[in-house]
């Protein structure tokens, strides 16, 4: 390769990995606004301050589904199955919403502990199944564990 | 070290004499995998436990993400090729690469999001690092587009879009990681299986291969055509391009 074709091939590598780096690192500082939501975990760690609008992710706790009948008012809670979080909602909910599924809710911590939630989206996982399929791994106990909300370590 | 053949790569005859006698054989390719793999994916997959028949659009969803993000590693290298050894062929492709990567990314958007308003109940998470970076790939891209039309010489705007492409290759890898790196909505990517007994198996994933090849040979088809009217608009006055035109 001929000098100069060199040297200029040597400032687009300093280009690309001087901005990958600073790219790099303002995301690593900003990691925490990144993210879309806060666990159940750090919820009740006390991470999120009463009063302030945040998201919290978590699964639907199997059994706790209350609707009331004539209104469209539920309540669940939601857990990261470390901690969990009592939610109040009044609205549509997603048709993927269920016990044992996924949700991110929009609202605000009361000083109670009750989440009141102004939006619930259904988060589901990346295991796609035919309902035969499920029923032979749920007959067999081997059903893939659902890792979506597990407490960061 | 002899570079000839690197040199012999670059010359815009050759590039367009080889791709004479490829495209049919590309074509033809293309075609037999669309078609299986549209009819497969869109009548044949089964429907998922939970998410019934609305997963057959993650085949095309997922073939054209996928997709999508070979653009700008793909225009970076091209780019790379111009900055440093100016080779006009390079920048022929990176050129006609930037509005089909447009393209790609914005159906990339728009199927996505048609999923997500049936699934997770909306159309659209600005909190969402997956769906705010695929957003910032388009927007890159168009910007591409408009950067190469806003300079005049064609130089200066080679060098210009040659240096954003490679800056836009960062982005890329943010696409990758953004749902292993942070809590967002949206769904890692899934894990193939062998076994027809378990999540994702063959029943779901083969016509999800079959799509992915079928959309990459429909990107090298488009910009193969795209690069061979570039090489006939910017080579006219070429004796091979008059010969050519002089006998068609």
């Amino acid at each position: 390769m001929k000098p100069h074709r060199q040297k200029r091939l040597g400032i687009i590598l300093f280009i690309a990995v001087g901005l990958s780096l600073a790219v790099g690192l303002t995301l690593f500082a900003l990691r925490q606004n990144i993210n879309m939501f806060y666990t159940p975990t750090q919820v009740a760690a006390g991470e999120v301050a009463s009063g302030v609008q945040f998201r919290i992710g978590g699964m639907v706790k199997a059994g706790t589904i209350q609707e009331d009948q004539g209104s469209l008012r539920v309540s669940f809670v939601t857990t990261d199955y470390a901690s969990d979080v009592p939610v109040q909602y009044e609205g549509i909910l997603p048709d993927l919403f269920r016990e044992g599924q996924g949700v991110v809710a929009e609202g605000q911590i009361d000083s109670a502990g009750v989440f009141h939630a102004s939006k619930v989206l259904a988060k589901h996982d990346e295991n796609y199944m035919s309902p035969e399929v499920k029923a032979a791994l749920d007959a067999a106990g081997a059903s893939p564990e659902n890792h979506m909300m597990q407490p960061e370590t | 070290m002899n570079w000839t053949w690197f040199h012999k790569l670059g010359s815009p005859k050759w590039f367009y004499e080889l791709t004479s006698k490829w495209l049919p054989w590309l074509i033809g390719a293309m075609v037999i995998f669309l078609a299986v793999g549209v009819v497969w994916a869109l009548l044949y997959i089964p429907p998922d436990y939970q998410q019934s028949y609305t997963t057959r659009i993650l085949v095309i969803h997922v073939a054209v993400a996928g997709t999508s993000l070979a653009f700008f590693p793909l225009m970076a290298v091209a780019g790379t090729i111009t900055l440093v050894w100016r080779m006009k062929l390079a920048d022929m492709v990176a050129k006609n690469a930037a509005p089909l990567g447009a393209w790609f990314s914005f159906i990339t958007l728009a199927t996505g999001s048609l999923w997500g308003s049936v699934m997770w109940g909306t159309w659209w998470e600005w909190s969402d690092a997956r769906l705010v970076s695929m957003l910032f790939q388009f927007f890159l891209l168009v910007g591409v587009v408009a950067l190469r039309s806003a300079l005049e010489d064609n130089d200066t705007a080679a060098r210009a879009c040659a240096l954003l492409s490679i800056v836009g290759c960062i982005n890329v890898v943010i696409i990758k990681y953004s749902v292993e790196w942070w809590n967002v909505l949206h769904q890692p990517s899934s894990p193939l299986s062998m076994s027809g007994e378990s999540a994702n198996g063959p029943e779901f994933w083969v016509p999800t291969v079959v799509m992915i090849v079928a959309v990459y040979l429909f990107f090298a088809v488009s910009l193969i055509l795209a690069t061979r009217n570039e090489i006939l608009q910017r080579e006219r006055k070429a004796a091979w391009v008059q010969e050519l035109v002089s006998k068609a």
